[in-house]
């Protein structure tokens, strides 16, 4: 009985809510900001604070939910934004599971999705759904293809791989192989660990026994540092890659002198002040990444902070186009919310330089990564 | 596969192992006390490194404020219990107010300093342990009576609960802590570090300490007759909750000192502790809830298969693990004629 | 129509509009809540009426999900295939976890689902074909008449139509001869395996049944999401499901769905609220939900439901028990009297160095009533353990009817035809008098678990309650019939102990120590009761400790102390054995 009361209540409050709702333009977050992708999540939340609530004079309101790294609740999170708070544009989730979980809901509903999950199969292949569905996390590829471009120059012949268990090192093992094939490079060992594992020496080991010339590690945030520091005691004398999921302070932190060496393919914003001036997206992230550095700390800033920022980018270009077609609330709005994101061209921000099109919804290219060495704790931009 | 890599993971496998095996003998030890499944043993392992690395960036570790704050919660629900006797008020406020509070204003004063690492880590140690003593009070003695079942469930939420809290005072972040000591010795092929040495040396040495402390101390002994017949040692007035307080003490104790010994090993983070406390409750199950050396055989097994399958099939690891009890279990079926207890 | 009808149809009649008024959102929140109703009612069965638990409910989920999205996806099955090849999959992998495991204590099975649910999670991550981590996307909707259910509102009705079948089934199944066997499991495994129940077995039938609605649960969330990943199925989920019983009420059908509710709109909202109150992000609704599992679990193992239970007025009684239409169950040709019916030969008990019986030689035959008294400590529910199979013979032989019996199982030696009564009454104190004497009646009848399920059973049940009402009219407790067992007082549940050893109609009944602590009243009352079943030519062995309550009741006596028999003989002939005087003076003091 309390249950419908609540519910009869509940459903009260919403019709209240949408009276309410006119002309706002109204995005709807679901991140991962606890479980285990929470170091994701919380860079993207922190983003979010960051953001002003107005582009010119159109008022914007951003709802940002938990979704506790959890599929169900990246689904649950976004009916209760689409249905309940009425959003034009939903942003998230953190994890490619959830933002794939995600894509039926918003194409059931009509509202653009704009996806901080790097697989690429959110946006690929190109269908009916996907159309809705943008991302701004560079898809693996870029950097995967960066990484064997980098190993090829040094004339790298044989790598091992040791990667996450989960989505991430999967993702990262597809598009690897496909770029190390294409230049000549043989994959000899591949490993997986998980992100709770406490020792990964049976790993290391196998990894070591076919004696690459490197080894690229799959991991993101501190325990990529793991097996990087494991290689290191063991005496691995070769050249020792790292993704971007791994760039952050945590990771220098944990890993320490043993990650002295080691390359990590990473979007620019992380080096933005050692880029040269002609890189497009250093005057961006040279006014973001001090302020938000101010409020959340020395070495706070993260690429997953930067994705999720370039969101705000993306919509101040989208959102006074698509407000010349229709209001906000309607779905006219959302259609041309969707066309106005799919027409942009050449946006500059902080993971890269966004070109849309029908076809491409990733938007990136390779100007979207950078090469970065470790230097004594320090992440140093490699010109190549 | 060479020898020597044989001989690696087998080092590896010892190393985890042991760890493995302080946390089943605190399992089986709790468990044959209270009939309760320790299911938060883990976080005991999270909770004392990542303190011990808030101490070492000169920090208050969050521990310390938790633990005040349960400590005045238990406090207040003794007080209040005890409303119409003030005499009996006296020895919780001391040992759930006072004690915490000295903890923590001796972490305000230790913190900035440059401590060795030794301070340090008994600091860390202190201030988790009696996490263990709060843990019994405040959620299991006023059930202590109930069915295996309810026992069963209320440990679940207290680790969830507690898991939770971790990653709120702590935040999602790993943690590696500076080692004891730096050494490392050359065995043939083999590179011992002296951290590994210590993992396994404290092991056994504590397993030598329990077994002085059950045969040879009168609270050994107390609380082996309440593990063997907790009536009969009500009867001889063998108080049980003295009993599952200290059982939890130790059971603290020991998961505070594990996090201590491989958190320079590997990465601790705020639900570390959970897997491998996983890894001690299958190896204290190997051992029937019942047998410590065999508790420790099983754990050190696990540790080494644990290991041999990272290196021979790294994706199945936690498969084959877990898998490890379903045939043990089986033997142990196939031994029992009966029926299976009532269990009310 | 009582309140509690009332209710019914509310909530009936909210499920039913709740799409038409409540908000997109609030619908899909109703789904999710009907997906896991379905799994909780399957713990229901399994943790509230058995007493087992599992942590792993949510694999079964998860290869009910998988093994729909892998075929449906691949290979093209149509989903309702799908589910029956999910269903087989699920059954078979319960089963081997139950074969291992519930023959051990309580503990073995709630552990090995843990260990079994992260196995699973890695298997559906991994497994090649299985997308891994990211999972499989593009399922197909489930298709009925040709209508597809494409949208989540679609598979509303679906969905709670499938909740309340299955709340229906679990009902018929706990109101009939399997389901008495299943409600016995908890706490009364002993008094069952006595009575001929395979326990063994109907802790499996309810495991596999909780599994198989878990996997169902998972069929309708893969073709729901038309996406699965293995998040959703990792042991956290399991532990949640488990959680949703606590809260709703372990004991009842509502409390599954109840739970289900309350967890998942809290979740919900605490999700979004706590953050704000504590100005900071966290799983602060994680902290709350497991603080809030101890208190609640301090304070009452019953659950929400039980609040509403008290809230509403009682039930009404239910129908009265006499059905006179019924068929009679079948009954054991009589023995003609003096046929032998058990052998004690030399039968002794040693535990470690003591020997509890030595070298015991007696027998019964048909139509006698044999006391074996003995003082304290004499060696006399030992020797009733023997005979009833619960303890194993250190020497010597017990053979029923000619049959050796010392090496049976109990549940083997009820089916010779004895039936026991217990000192310590082991009464289902949650169930009505007639039910606990109906389960005495579970060798004499049939029905198995599907025709419960479907309700095929109601004619052998109505003779089943029809036997049972016969002896509780044989004993004197008609008029208590439908009260809890657990309200009667000592001497009654003794009664009652009988009424449903008499329900299986025994060729031998064993009673033991009947009288101990019974006040005078009650006493007479069992003696006259015995002295009925004497004229009733009922063969009796009592174990009693009481020397004048047995000595105008029994046709012969054996005595026995330390472990020894001293005397045997008619009651006058033993009451002046200077041996026994000794015994019992010296005994006694």
């Amino acid at each position: 009985m309390r249950i419908t009361a609540l519910l009869a209540g509940l459903a009260l409050a919403v019709s209240v809510a949408q009276a309410q709702a006119e002309t706002v333009v109204k995005v709807g977050v679901t991140a991962a900001i606890t479980g285990p992708a929470a170091a994701l999540g919380i860079g993207a939340k922190n983003a979010f604070s960051l953001m002003p609530d107005h582009i010119g004079d159109i008022k914007v309101q951003i709802i940002v939910l938990d979704d506790a790294t959890d599929t169900t609740k990246a689904v649950v999170n976004t009916n209760k934004l689409i249905n309940e708070e009425q959003v034009d544009v939903m942003v998230g989730s953190s994890t490619s599971p959830q933002a794939l979980a995600m894509i039926n809901p918003i194409f059931e509903a009509k509202v653009p999705l704009i996806s901080l999950a790097a697989s690429a199969s959110i946006v690929e292949p190109m269908d009916e759904k996907r159309h809705w569905v943008f991302k701004t996390a560079a898809n693996d590829s870029v950097m995967a293809d960066g990484i064997a471009r980098h190993a090829a120059l040094k004339g790298i012949k044989t790598m091992g791989f040791i990667g996450f268990d989960d989505s991430y090192g999967e993702s990262w093992l597809q598009q690897f192989k496909r770029f190390a094939e294409r230049d000549g490079i043989q994959l000899v060992a591949v490993e997986r660990y998980s992100r709770q594992d406490t020792s990964v020496v049976g790993q290391v080991l196998k990894v070591m026994a076919a004696k690459p010339d490197a080894i690229l590690i799959a991991g993101s945030s501190a325990p990529a540092a793991m097996p990087h520091v494991e290689l290191k005691a063991r005496g691995y004398k070769g050249v020792i890659y790292q993704t971007h999921g791994s760039a952050s302070s945590d990771f220098l932190k944990v890993g320490g002198a043993a990650l002295n060496g080691g390359y990590v393919s990473v979007g620019p914003n992380l080096v933005w002040s050692q880029l040269p001036d002609s890189n497009p997206t250093k005057a961006v992230s040279a006014t973001l990444v001090p302020r938000y550095e101010e409020k959340f700390g020395k070495n706070s800033w993260s690429n997953f902070a930067g994705q999720a920022y370039d969101v705000w980018l993306i919509l101040s270009a989208a959102i006074p186009v698509a407000i010349k077609q229709a209001q906000p609330g309607t779905p006219a709005f959302r259609a041309a919310l969707r066309d106005a994101i799919e027409g942009i061209k050449d946006l500059p921000a902080n993971a890269g330089v966004f070109s849309f099109s029908p076809t491409d919804h990733a938007g990136l290219d390779a100007r979207a990564r950078v090469i970065v060495q470790i230097v004594d704790g320090k992440w140093k931009y490699d010109a190549q | 596969m060479t020898s020597d890599i044989i001989l690696f993971l087998i080092q590896d496998g010892i190393a985890n192992g042991a760890i493995y095996a302080l946390l089943g003998l605190a399992i089986v030890l709790v468990f044959a006390v209270t009939r309760i499944i320790m299911v938060p043993q883990g976080i005991f392992i999270s909770y004392a490194a990542l303190s011990l690395s808030w101490l070492e960036s000169n920090l208050v570790p969050p521990t310390a404020w938790l633990l005040l704050a349960l400590g005045l919660l238990t406090a207040g629900i003794e007080c209040w219990q005890a409303r119409r006797r003030p005499r009996a008020m006296r020895a919780p406020l001391v040992k759930y107010v006072v004690l915490p509070a000295a903890l923590l204003g001796l972490c305000w004063l230790l913190a900035p300093q440059d401590l060795p690492q030794m301070a340090r880590m008994a600091l860390a140690l202190a201030l988790v342990v009696p996490f263990g003593p709060i843990m019994y009070r405040l959620a299991f003695q006023p059930v202590a009576g109930a069915s295996p079942l309810v026992l069963l469930l209320i440990s679940v939420a207290v680790f969830i609960a507690l898991t939770s809290l971790g990653l709120v005072i702590f935040g999602p972040e790993g943690v590696r802590t500076a080692p004891i000591a730096t050494a490392s010795f050359t065995l043939g092929v083999l590179d011992l570090s002296a951290q590994s040495l210590w993992v396994v040396g404290m092991t056994a040495l504590l397993m030598v300490l329990l077994y002085l402390f059950f045969g040879r101390t009168i609270a050994g002994k107390a609380l082996h007759a309440t593990a063997v017949n907790r009536i009969g040692a009500k009867l001889v007035g063998i108080e049980t909750n003295a009993a599952g307080g200290l059982a939890f003490t130790l059971a603290a104790a020991i998961g505070a000192l594990s996090g201590i010994l491989i958190s320079p090993i590997t990465t601790i983070y705020y639900d570390t502790g959970f897997l491998m406390g996983l890894k001690g409750f299958i190896a204290a199950i190997i051992g029937g809830l019942l047998s410590y050396p065999l508790t420790v055989i099983s754990a050190l097994v696990i540790g080494i298969i644990e290991s041999f399958s990272s290196f021979s099939a790294s994706l199945y690891k936690e498969v084959i693990v877990f898998s490890l009890i379903l045939p043990v279990l089986l033997l142990r079926s196939l031994g029992r004629r009966d029926i299976g207890e009532d269990e009310q | 129509m009582t309140s509690r009808r009332i209710l019914l149809l509310i909530v009936l009649a909210g499920l039913a509009v709740a799409p038409a008024v409540l908000s997109p959102f609030m619908v899909t929140l109703l789904i999710f809540i009907g997906i896991y109703s379905i799994v909780a009612l399957g713990l229901v069965l399994l943790t509230g009426v058995a007493g087992l638990t599992s942590f792993g409910q949510a694999a079964f989920v998860g290869l009910g999900a998988y093994t729909t999205a892998y075929l449906t996806t691949t290979i093209g099955l149509s989903p309702w295939l799908t589910l029956l090849i999910g269903l087989g999959l699920t059954a078979a992998a319960a089963f081997v976890l139950g074969a291992v495991t519930l023959r051990l204590s309580g503990h073995y099975l709630p552990v090995s689902t843990i260990a079994w649910g992260i196995s699973s999670y890695y298997l559906f991550a991994h497994v090649d074909g299985l997308g891994g981590a990211t999972g499989i996307t593009d399922i197909p909707p489930i298709e009925a008449f040709g209508y597809p259910f494409l949208t989540r509102e679609s598979l509303y009705y679906p969905i709670w139509l499938t909740v309340l079948v299955t709340m229906q089934l679990i009902v018929n199944l706990l109101d009939s001869r399997p389901g008495r066997a299943i409600r016995a499991l908890r706490g009364g495994i002993l008094m069952a395996e006595s009575f001929g129940i395979a326990t063994p077995r109907y802790k499996m039938a309810a495991f596999i049944i909780s599994a198989l609605l878990a996997c169902i649960a998972g069929w309708l969330y893969a073709h729901l999401l038309r996406f699965v990943n293995p998040t959703p199925f990792h042991l956290d989920a399991g532990i949640n499901y488990l959680f949703m019983v606590v809260i709703g009420g372990a004991s009842q059908v509502w409390g599954a769905v109840l739970g289900a509710g309350i967890l998942t709109i809290l979740q919900n909202y605490l999700q979004d609220l706590l953050p704000h109150l504590f100005g900071q992000t966290g799983n602060y609704e994680a902290i709350a939900l497991g603080v809030c599992i101890v208190l609640l679990l301090q304070r009452t193992q019953q659950g929400a439901v039980s609040l509403l239970d008290r809230l509403l007025p009682p039930p009404p009684a239910a129908p009265p028990g006499e059905v006179t239409a019924a068929e009679r169950l079948p009954e054991r040709p009589p023995l003609p009297p003096g046929t032998r019916l058990l052998v004690v030969m030399g039968a002794s008990k040693r535990f470690g160095g003591l020997t509890a019986v030595n070298n015991l030689s007696f027998s019964i035959e048909a139509g006698e009533i044999v006391g074996l008294i003995g003082p304290n400590g004499a060696g006399k529910s030992t020797a009733f353990n023997l005979i009833s199979g619960v303890l194993p013979l250190s020497s010597g032989e017990i053979r029923y009817l000619g049959r050796r019996i010392d090496n049976r199982s109990s549940r083997r030696i009820a089916r010779l035809g004895l039936a026991r009564s217990f000192q310590h009454t082991r009464l289902l104190p949650d169930m009505t008098v007639i039910e606990n004497v109906m389960i005495g009646a579970h060798l004499r009848s049939r029905a198995g678990i599907l025709r419960a399920l479907l309700r095929l059973d109601r004619a052998e049940e109505r003779s089943i309650r029809a036997e049972a009402a016969r002896h509780l009219h044989r004993v004197g407790l008609a008029d208590s019939m439908h009260l809890a067992a657990g309200s009667l007082a000592l001497g009654q549940q003794r009664i009652l102990e009988i009424a449903r050893a008499l329900c299986a109609d025994p060729t031998l009944l064993l009673l033991d120590e009947p009288a101990a602590g019974l006040r005078y009243q009650e006493k007479q009352t069992l003696a006259a009761l015995l002295s009925q079943l004497r004229s009733e030519n009922v063969s009796i062995l009592l174990v009693e400790h009481d020397m004048d309550f047995v000595m105008n009741l029994v046709d012969r006596l054996v005595v026995v102390d330390f472990g020894e028999m001293i005397a045997q003989g008619l009651p006058e002939q033993v009451q002046a054995d200077p041996r026994v005087v000794e015994a019992y003076l010296g005994g006694i003091e």
